[in-house]
């Protein structure tokens, strides 16, 4: 049963980016409401982009970086 | 249009000041002294109980603006003094008569006491600054926040726990029917790691591979998204289940050309729209599988009735009738090409590619309270997986069905074909236009004249020659016709 060709996997996503936009939506929405909050001193606008990006982060794949997700809490 | 933008620009700068502004203006900031214009008509007493509110407003009021407004409101405070004589109480009382202020005497005292020293109206505020009210919406934040962390901590292990237990009861399994089980993509050569590949904190892979008839194996647990809180509450509106997907990707000689699906009737009705091979292969609507003995919640879709005779053999109705609850769908397909691609007209010229596949979508039983030990009762699907995989290589449709199922394909791609006809028309008359012009081109840019009148020639004779053609071919039309 077990025997002949082994293969190298694909470990290929055709397109993990169009199943499930939640994290990119999350990081554009809490750098809208920070840019907001910054711009028209609103602090309800600052806790709501530190709410997007947190929920941004909970939802992101690990292949994207940390490093990026770091920049995106600031 | 440049204009327009501008104009907009510039209005809606300064909107957003005085809407900042108007913040300001809400704290009590310079009521005062616009009260005091305003109102300095009217010989109200009330004016001086306003004033005498909007102070205690501010003194109560939140945030940052709150250090502005103190500063801003002592400084006109300082303005007042400083305009006015060092006498207190001149600069309230001179719009009002001196009636007015029997029955308020104890109020002008306070203002007194308090224009007298500034600084205690400092300290007032400082003192109720320091008071957990005023911090309020801070706190149901970080509240929030710390809640959400909590959750995501909790999920993301509940997750974790539940991967790796469905991995150590199916390990055994897939390690006996493959050799290579679990491999991330990473390494050169193909080495079993032998652990599942984090996708995701809700999304696990594992790919197996070295089995006799299929190519490979890809399994995607798919949990529901406990560590994302937002996610949670959603879920408590609408409940869902964790899933498994199996998808086996066959040789090309293994397995005959067929499609074929059973699941739920509501899983089908969703496959068939999105899925590319199923919509154009499978035209029925799912059938009930009662005629097979299947129970009534499942449904088959399938391209032949051979098809399904063959596919519905002894055991494989034993599985699907005790597993019922826990099949979502199950899709065997020679044509798989993913679900339908959304793309504009004229951009689709070529038909997809295709690989011999069988897909398995299980629900995990307990919708959403799932506990480890749940994962046990997912492997007997797993040995249906592989004896599908067995069956369907063993599978062969006699020389009719063979004949039904080419005609299908053959029909399938004609109307592709058709659809994308005018298109290919089009992009072949593109590029007949393009090596006009770039012949012309060519003599544009000889330099020789001799070179050009020649090379004019010779593209003159090439039209004629194909005009020739033409009414050549035309003529035997012509002819045929009669």
């Amino acid at each position: 049963r077990r025997p002949p060709a082994r293969y190298k996997p694909p470990a290929t996503e055709t397109n993990p980016a169009l199943e499930d936009p939640t994290p990119d939506y999350m990081n554009l929405l809490g750098m809208v409401f920070s840019m907001c909050g910054l711009m028209l001193k609103l602090k309800w606008c600052a806790w709501i982009a530190v709410y997007c990006s947190f929920i941004s982060f909970a939802n992101s794949r690990s292949s994207e970086d940390t490093k990026q997700m770091m920049s995106s809490f600031m | 249009m440049k204009n327009l933008y501008i104009f907009i620009v510039v209005l809606f700068i300064p909107w957003s000041f005085s809407l900042a502004k108007y913040d300001e203006f809400e704290d009590g900031d310079d009521i005062m002294e616009y009260d005091d214009n305003d109102f300095a008509e009217f010989e109200d007493v009330s004016e001086d109980t306003v004033t005498e509110s909007p102070q205690r407003i501010i003194t109560t009021e939140d945030d940052e603006e709150e250090a502005t407004v103190e500063l801003e409101g002592q400084d006109e405070n300082q303005e007042d003094f400083d305009d006015a004589d060092t006498q207190e109480g001149d600069t309230e009382s001179e719009p009002y008569d001196d009636e007015e202020f029997e029955g308020y005497e104890e109020k002008p005292d306070a203002s007194h006491s308090k224009n007298k020293d500034p600084i205690t109206i400092v300290n007032v505020p400082a003192h109720l600054q320091n008071s957990w009210e005023s911090y309020y919406m801070e706190i149901l934040m970080v509240t929030g926040l710390l809640a959400y962390i909590m959750n995501y901590i909790i999920g993301k292990n509940k997750n974790n726990r539940l991967a790796h237990a469905w991995f150590n009861t199916h390990r055994e399994l897939l390690e006996s029917n493959f050799a290579l089980v679990g491999d991330d993509g990473t390494n050169k050569e193909a080495t079993s790691t032998g652990k599942l590949n984090q996708e995701n904190e809700h999304i696990y892979n594992l790919w197996c591979s070295g089995r006799v008839c299929c190519e490979g194996m890809l399994i995607q647990l798919k949990f529901l998204k406990r560590q994302d809180l937002l996610n949670v509450l959603a879920r408590m509106m609408r409940p869902a289940s964790d899933q498994v997907q199996i998808k086996v990707t066959m040789n090309d000689e293994d397995m005959d050309t067929y499609v074929f699906a059973v699941g739920t009737r509501k899983a089908l009705v969703r496959l068939q729209k999105e899925m590319q091979d199923l919509s154009e292969f499978c035209s029925d609507k799912p059938k009930s599988g009662a005629k097979y003995g299947l129970p009534d919640s499942l449904a088959i879709l399938s391209e032949m009735g051979e098809v399904t005779e063959g596919m519905m053999d002894a055991k494989m109705i034993h599985f699907l009738t005790h597993y019922a609850d826990k099949i979502d769908s199950v899709q065997f397909s020679d044509q798989f090409s993913g679900p339908k691609l959304m793309q504009e007209e004229g951009q689709l010229t070529k038909l997809p590619e295709t690989k011999k596949t069988l897909l398995f979508t299980f629900n995990v039983p307990g919708s959403g309270n799932t506990s480890p030990k749940d994962m046990e009762s997912l492997l007997p699907l797993m040995s249906m997986v592989i004896y599908s995989i067995d069956k369907a290589k063993k599978f062969r449709l006699n020389r009719e069905g063979k004949q039904k199922a080419d005609k299908n394909r053959a029909r399938v791609e004609e109307n592709f074909l058709k659809l994308t006809h005018v298109q290919r028309q089009e992009a072949a008359q593109s590029r007949r236009e393009e090596k006009k012009r770039a012949e012309k081109e060519r003599i544009m840019n000889e330099e020789d004249p001799e070179k050009q009148r020649r090379l004019e020639e010779a593209a003159l004779r090439r039209e004629q020659k194909k005009l020739e053609k033409k009414q050549m071919k035309m003529k035997q039309i012509k002819v045929k016709a009669m």
